[in-house]
């Protein structure tokens, strides 16, 4: 009896908390409080300040629910407790996330699309408003596996960039960073044979052999058909392949800093990252001075241009029509040219649209320092990855066929044959 | 000379074993670029004092700190009361269906918890516990392994003590109070600690069940010093150090108890 | 201290009213059930809601063909999946070699320190303290550490290996085995944990050092001093007194630190995502049940695939608990 009552007792309790493993489309959502807008967010410190200034400005401003911002770990940890949440239909009315898990909170129908906040007369964007963002910026957001609805807005992006350490270059006798892949691989080689040192630094991650891939001229995905057995996938892999066996370039450990750190350390004299990295790159190296600069990534076609955009966007959800609204507001006044203006000076993140060039402030900042300029300039050419569904999984397949080339385990040639068919494949099993 | 021979391997282990935390007190008084810069010498060339006070005002510790201790406390203190009740009737009583029961509370202890805690999660929203203590708390104070522990100190006691109980007219319950506990009280000391370190290392429940900064832990506050951009890496190792102190102080007073006989001498069937 | 006194009078009272209820003219406890019941409620109510009920959760999502929050009832076909992949016998074989390589050596070197720490007069508490304080660090930031000394570049392991005059290692990001690399590649790379595994092995064994020890501990002064004295006046030197006497009267607490050792061993999860993420970087050589599970749960989004691989697994714990528990009659001794 005893155990009988306590296996109904759980078996219970389980039904209670996992009825449902298909959650039922809109509407019953509950919003985490009914007096406040609450927004899931990551930054800490003090770009948290910042964040927290700029809210209050909003709140002041308006007369609806106030916003309020609640820091809840890293992008992963928020995911989950977004995923969480949505198990237990009770939400923040909006959160910070990648494009990826988007789409899953779509899936689940949590998400309110943007499009018709956007179109209203009084509160959207006006044609020129919508066409004052670099189209990069806002063409990530559309997901066509959801009829092409816009269901997340910027909130912070960067692109890749090349750092350069001129101290380095300056003891190898070279006068300015690479601009094609071409003078990229012959410096390394200079670097190396002058300093016997290796020359650059590779973090393993798909948004930066993405970056490579657009900058040699190629795409990552075109109707459906991945591209990583075409030329420009084969000459990222290949470059790679190259560095390691000249023993130009070293793999550092996954997720970590390291190679910002070998940067200032004058060990190596390139880095392949985001331009989010400067303002800790610059803590590192001493201030914005000349004896470093962020660089547009080398490019196979310098009349045709690419690197690769990203950055986390705001998603707003399904937790009732005020605080979808104010949700809304509060996403627009960010992405205004003045916030954004300031957010940009702050944070080292860039300023997604076109007329902040206008700003003196921000002219003044681009004055101060050559650098600075660079990854505005870079938003222009600058493309997305794909949000499809799979893409996730997709990634992890890139970055294993990054490590296993790297580790000389597989030819550049292998990897990337192998690599289509996976993704392939893997698309086709997400698409069902 | 055995006993030389013993003080030379312990020591030899005791610093191979903590060298890791020479490195993270070194790098906790670091600068950042010295910090991040892979120096051999886990020592800082300069000792910077002042990370001590950046990390303190990085995040709200203070109140961290008390909501830790608040809830590892009360933690510690409820899995000990269970556990004991629990491991007393699992030891001393029969019942049909005890062997499987038995099973069904170790099998609480087999599942991943990256998985459990999205059902504990809808249970603790549904029940509008959601950042209060009592989501904190509650979920964790029955614990198999607490169970497992007490069962087996009870089941080593020998019968001479529970036959003369009865004699006294002395019935289970009482006998558990008067006699009972004060015998597995060792196994109950470990029990606590054990409880109390569990909720005090955890992070991804709290940060699951909690947003509000004032109900944050000491984990949520470590958290704080990972970036985006980066990690800062001294103020970081500053703060962990001193997460570690409770832990170490507790573990200072409860450890004479761990060798008084405190499991027993055998594990019976 | 009148309160306490009054409070514990009463207290006194209600047990003897409800042992007037359970105990029976022979002076047994009677009907086991109904005092069993009273003892275990609160746990039960506990245990159930917040343990059990995950676990059958868990198994019901096993069920449906989940991806990204839609799906279909799909039966068994998770489980057939997961049975005929390739990644998932890697992430099962990852575990058999972490469980081979950490579960014995904890035991092992927690034996050798708790034995020496039963010898030694001075200093007992300091020593217990410094081999204790692996186990009470959170994961995180003692990973954090470990990968600083195990970093390629200018780690303390490198710096040691060159010093010696050894080739220098990729320890994290190794994807080749232990042997191979040792050997100088006389192994085949594949055989073998790799060495990024046993990085991450070693990180556990520290870590769960401390644990160990307390437990034998607690098991090595259980036995009676008198036993030891009268073997060593029998002439038995130490390795003997330790064989015939000290092993047989310790098995219990060896047998209980092979149980909880293999239970946690397979759910390790926060030493390998610290320390090598999910993974990838190390081709899957670091992929093991639970981060296998995790990358499908919560990366690509499969719940029904990752419920199911949560099920696969508690059922490989269940079964290697009734092995050992079959196989602990034949060497544990009982007092």
């Amino acid at each position: 009896m005893l155990t009988r009552s306590f296996i109904g007792l759980s078996l219970l309790g389980g039904l209670i908390a996992g009825c449902n493993p298909t959650p039922s489309s809109s509407g019953d959502f509950q919003p985490l409080s009914t007096d406040q807008v609450v927004f899931w967010d990551r930054q800490t410190t003090e770009t948290a300040q910042l964040l927290q200034r700029i809210t209050d400005e909003f709140n002041d401003s308006q007369e609806g629910l106030p916003v309020r911002i609640e820091t809840t770990g890293n992008y992963g940890e928020i995911y989950r407790k977004v995923m969480a949440s949505i198990q237990a239909r009770q939400l923040p009315a909006m959160a910070v996330s990648y494009e990826s898990m988007t789409a899953q909170y779509a899936a689940s129908g949590a998400v309110v699309p943007l499009d018709g906040f956007v179109s209203a007369a009084s509160g959207g964007l006006s044609p020129e408003e919508l066409a004052d963002f670099f189209p990069a910026v806002l063409e990530s957001n559309y997901y066509s596996d959801y009829d092409g609805q816009l269901l997340s807005f910027p909130f912070s992006k960067s692109v890749l960039m090349l750092y350069a350490n001129h101290r380095v270059l300056r003891l190898a006798g070279i006068e300015a960073p690479p601009r094609t892949w071409e003078e990229f691989l012959q410096q390394c080689r200079t670097i190396r044979e002058k300093t016997g040192k290796p020359a650059y630094a590779i973090s393993v991650d798909c948004s930066t052999i993405s970056g490579m891939i657009f900058s040699m001229g190629g795409e990552l995905v075109v109707d459906g058909v991945f591209q990583y057995d075409q030329p420009a996938a084969r000459q990222a892999f290949g470059l790679l392949e190259t560095l390691m066996e000249e023993e130009l370039a070293y793999q550092i450990q996954a997720r970590t800093f390291d190679d910002e750190v070998a940067f200032a350390r004058d060990d190596v004299a390139f880095t392949i990252r985001t331009s989010a990295g400067s303002a800790n790159m610059a803590v590192a190296m001493g201030g914005k001075n000349d004896d470093w600069s962020m660089n547009p990534l080398p490019q196979q076609n310098l009349d045709r241009p690419a690197t690769i955009l990203f950055g986390p966007n705001i998603t707003i959800f399904k937790t009732g029509a005020e605080q979808e609204r104010v949700a809304w507001a509060f996403t627009r006044h960010f992405t205004s040219v003045p916030v954004m203006t300031e957010w940009a000076l702050a944070t080292g993140y860039l300023p997604i649209r076109k007329s902040v060039a206008d700003d003196p402030r921000m002219q003044a900042y681009w004055d101060a320092w050559p650098s600075n300029k660079v990854p505005y300039d870079c938003l222009v050419f600058a493309k997305t990855e794909p949000n499809l569904r799979g893409w996730q999984e997709i990634r992890s397949l890139v970055e294993k066929a990054e490590s296993a080339v790297l580790a000389g385990l597989k030819s550049a040639e292998e990897a990337t044959k192998e690599l289509q068919v996976e993704a392939q494949a893997t698309l086709a099993r997400a698409q069902q | 000379m055995k006993r030389a021979l013993a003080y030379m391997v312990l020591t030899l282990g005791a610093l191979l074993v903590i060298y890791p935390f020479i490195w993270m007190v070194g790098t906790a008084f670091k600068t950042l670029p010295e910090s991040m810069g892979g120096s051999l010498s886990p020592l800082p060339q300069t000792w910077q004092w002042g990370n001590l006070s950046a990390t303190l005002q990085a995040a709200p510790f203070g109140r961290y700190f008390f909501n830790s201790m608040v809830v590892g406390i009360t933690v510690g203190l409820c899995v000990v009361l269970t556990s004991l009740l629990a491991g007393y009737a699992f030891a001393r009583f029969s019942f049909r269906g005890r062997g499987v029961l038995f099973g069904l509370v170790l099998a609480t202890m087999m599942v991943p918890f990256e998985i459990t805690f999205i059902p504990n999660f809808v249970v603790i929203t549904r029940l509008g516990w959601y950042n209060s203590y009592a989501a904190l708390i509650v979920p964790w104070c029955a614990n198999a392994f607490g169970i497992f522990l007490v069962r087996q100190a009870f089941l080593s006691l020998p019968e001479a003590y529970y036959d003369a109980a009865v004699l006294d007219g002395c019935g289970p319950l009482r006998f558990l109070r008067h006699i009972g506990a004060s015998m597995v009280k060792p196994t109950l000391v470990t029990v606590f600690l054990f409880a109390f370190l569990g909720s005090y290392n955890a992070l991804l429940w709290p940060l699951v069940v909690t947003s509000d900064p004032s109900m944050g832990v000491v984990q949520v506050g470590l958290a704080s010093f990972v970036l985006d951009s980066g990690v800062r890496l001294n103020l970081l190792m500053c703060a962990s150090a001193f997460v570690i102190v409770p832990s170490i102080l507790l573990f200072l007073v409860t450890q004479r108890y761990f060798e008084t006989g405190a499991l027993g001498s055998g594990l019976k069937e | 201290m009148s309160l306490w006194v009054g409070f514990s009078d009463g207290l006194d009272r209600v047990l003897a009213w409800a042992d007037g209820h359970l105990v029976g003219r022979s002076g047994r406890p009677e009907g086991g059930r109904r005092a069993a019941l009273c003892l275990l409620a609160p746990t039960l109510l506990l245990l159930g809601v917040f343990g059990v009920a995950p676990i059958v959760s868990t198994v019901l999502l096993s069920l449906f063909d989940l991806r990204y929050g839609n799906g279909a009832f799909a039966g068994l076909g998770n489980y057939q999946e997961a049975l005929q992949s390739s990644a998932f016998w890697n992430s099962v074989r990852v575990t058999a070699w972490y469980l081979v390589g950490v579960v014995p050596t904890t035991i092992g070197l927690g034996f050798v320190v708790a034995w020496g720490l039963m010898h030694v007069t001075r200093g007992r508490t300091l020593f217990r303290t410094l081999y204790f304080l692996p186990y009470i660090t959170s994961a995180y930031a003692a990973a954090l550490v470990w990968r600083a000394l195990l970093n390629p570049q200018g780690g303390l392991a490198n710096g040691l290996l060159e010093w010696i005059g050894l080739p220098t290692q990729q320890w994290l990001l190794e994807p080749r085995g232990l042997l191979h690399v040792v050997t100088g590649g006389a192994v085949a790379a594949d055989m073998g944990p790799s060495l990024a595994l046993c990085c991450v092995m070693a990180f556990d064994i520290w870590h769960g050092l401390g644990f160990t020890v307390v437990i034998l501990l607690a098991g090595l002064s259980a036995i009676p001093q008198e036993l030891e004295d009268a073997a060593r006046i029998d002439g038995a030197g130490v390795l003997q007194v330790i064989r015939h006497v000290t092993l047989p009267l310790l098995t219990p607490t060896l047998y209980f630190l092979l149980l909880i050792g293999t239970i946690s061993g397979f759910q390790a999860f926060n030493s390998f995502y610290a320390l090598t993420q999910s993974g990838g970087n190390t081709l899957g050589t670091t992929e093991n049940l639970v981060i296998y599970l995790f990358a499908n749960f919560y990366d690509n989004g499969r719940w029904g695939y990752g419920a199911a691989i949560a099920t696969l697994l508690l059922v490989a714990i269940i079964a290697l608990a009734l092995v050992q528990a079959r196989f602990a009659r034949r060497w544990v001794h009982y007092s």
